[in-house]
């Protein structure tokens, strides 16, 4: 079975984050975003869920509470296919360094604790290509609800309302993502991310994780010009 | 009490009609479904690309020329999706004869036409119910191309100008069907397709599909 582990030959570099919502992960991803362009670097942001082509639809669909866990994942394939082709390949072509908030492994975690069959949603997306860094935040669920629940109750799919796992959100949310982060700790060593604890500061996961950028920028021959 | 049992398992009958463009599937179900409803049967009817989610999407992504191979591939496995769960097993689970105008096999052939690997798609609707009957309407080529230009006309992506066989709109339409009959052909032994001479009569195509529908009705298999 094909599982894009093979290393890409585009001049580009691909960089993407993971993790639930929560774990600081779009934070560090900005910050490496913006010193990237302060240094001159060309670079390109690309969001989960946010292509042209079909993003709008799921969000709506999320908000009626009309998807099964394979529309749901089938529409997110679509998405990141959409994004993939239009935005990060060319992009890679072209030399760019493309920060990615969630990629594959995001379908992978979510889609499987939603009960969709682990090989079936790793073959959907045989067709992505294999970062050259993948990070993931590794945070308690309680934790993480904590931060993003604070004035807010969890939303319908993100508290896996639609599993009827308990008519609590809370709880329900709290049940949900340990599965999630189950299927993400498993992925460490399947597909070699890289674990970093989201409890850490600000300040520290940004040293490690440009540290670990300039090495793998530097494998490709690339120096960063950062003596500003 | 009954020697038939369904393929898939539901109490209900999946028959699904398939061939290229024009070859006359959608006169053939609406003969079927009013053949069937005379005999007090449930029937319901599901055509490809009509689910309320994402079928328009479908529509105004073509129209605009947005899709490539692969996000063609999803969006239709994903309307699929929508359609199976939300309408299809539904009413095979509550003993409905199900008529479908279109099935997966359409996907595959046009998927594959279209450079996708034929595993990868079949992947995406492995889970799909294997139907109690599929139909084929076969047709020649320039039959298709004289009832689709004298009707419809020649629709971009259905004459896989998307793909780029050729410039040439009669060209790129004649190489697109050859090779989407191409794939049907070889599904037709794979999957078992009851294959009908698309160029007999409407009348005529209609008896033989009532009596291969009307064996299984008989063999109780609804009672």
């Amino acid at each position: 079975m094909a599982k894009f582990d093979e290393k890409h030959n585009y001049s580009g570099t691909l960089i993407c984050v993971e993790g639930i919502d929560g774990s600081g992960k779009s934070t560090q991803l900005v910050l490496l975003r913006d010193w990237l362009k302060s240094i001159g670097q060309d670079v390109i942001f690309t969001e989960w869920n946010s292509s042209e082509l079909i993003s709008q639809t799921t969000k709506l669909a999320k908000k009626k509470n009309m998807l099964s866990p394979r529309t749901f994942s089938l529409l997110h394939a679509v998405d990141f296919a959409d994004r993939l082709k239009q935005v990060i390949a060319p992009a890679l072509k072209a030399g760019f360094i493309v920060l990615a908030d969630r990629y594959a492994y995001t379908a992978f975690a979510r889609d499987v604790a939603r009960g969709v069959d682990s090989n079936w949603v790793r073959e959907v997306y045989n067709f992505a290509i294999k970062p050259d860094l993948a990070v993931y935040f590794d945070i308690e669920p309680k934790a993480a609800m904590d931060r993003i629940c604070a004035n807010r109750a969890p939303k319908f799919y993100e508290a896996g309302m639609d599993l009827k796992l308990s008519n609590d959100p809370y709880e329900s949310y709290l049940i949900f993502q340990d599965r999630v982060t189950k299927e993400y700790q498993k992925m460490v060593d399947e597909y070699g991310l890289i674990k970093l604890d989201a409890m850490d500061s600000i300040h520290s996961k940004q040293v490690t994780i440009r540290k670990m950028l300039k090495e793998v920028l530097q494998s490709k021959g690339v120096e960063l010009n950062d003596a500003i | 009490m009954t020697q038939f049992k369904t393929k898939h398992g539901y109490e209900g009958l999946l028959i699904v009609i398939e061939g290229t463009d024009g070859s006359g599937k959608s006169t053939q179900l609406e003969l079927l479904k009013k053949s069937i409803q005379a005999q007090s049967y449930g029937v319901m009817v599901s055509e490809w690309k009509t689910s309320r989610l994402i079928a328009n999407v479908i529509d105004d992504a073509k129209e605009r020329n947005l899709l490539n191979a692969t996000t063609f591939s999803l969006l239709y496995a994903a309307d699929f999706a929508d359609r199976l769960e939300n309408q299809i097993i539904p009413a095979l689970k509550s003993g409905f004869i199900v008529l479908l105008d279109r099935y997966y096999y359409t996907a595959l052939a046009r998927d594959v036409v279209r450079g996708q690997d034929i595993e990868w798609v079949k992947n995406l609707y492995d889970y799909a119910p294997e139907p109690d009957l599929v139909f084929y309407l076969d047709m020649p080529v320039d039959v298709l191309m004289k009832r689709i230009i004298g009707t419809t006309g020649l629709d971009y992506y259905e004459s896989g100008r998307d793909i780029g066989f050729s410039t040439d709109f009669y060209k790129s339409f004649e190489i697109y069907q050859n090779k989407c009959l191409e794939q049907y052909n070889v599904m037709k032994s794979e999957y078992n397709f009851k294959s009908i001479d698309g160029t007999k009569s409407v009348k005529e195509i209609h008896k033989i599909m009532n009596d291969e529908v009307q064996k299984v009705l008989d063999s109780g298999v609804l009672f």
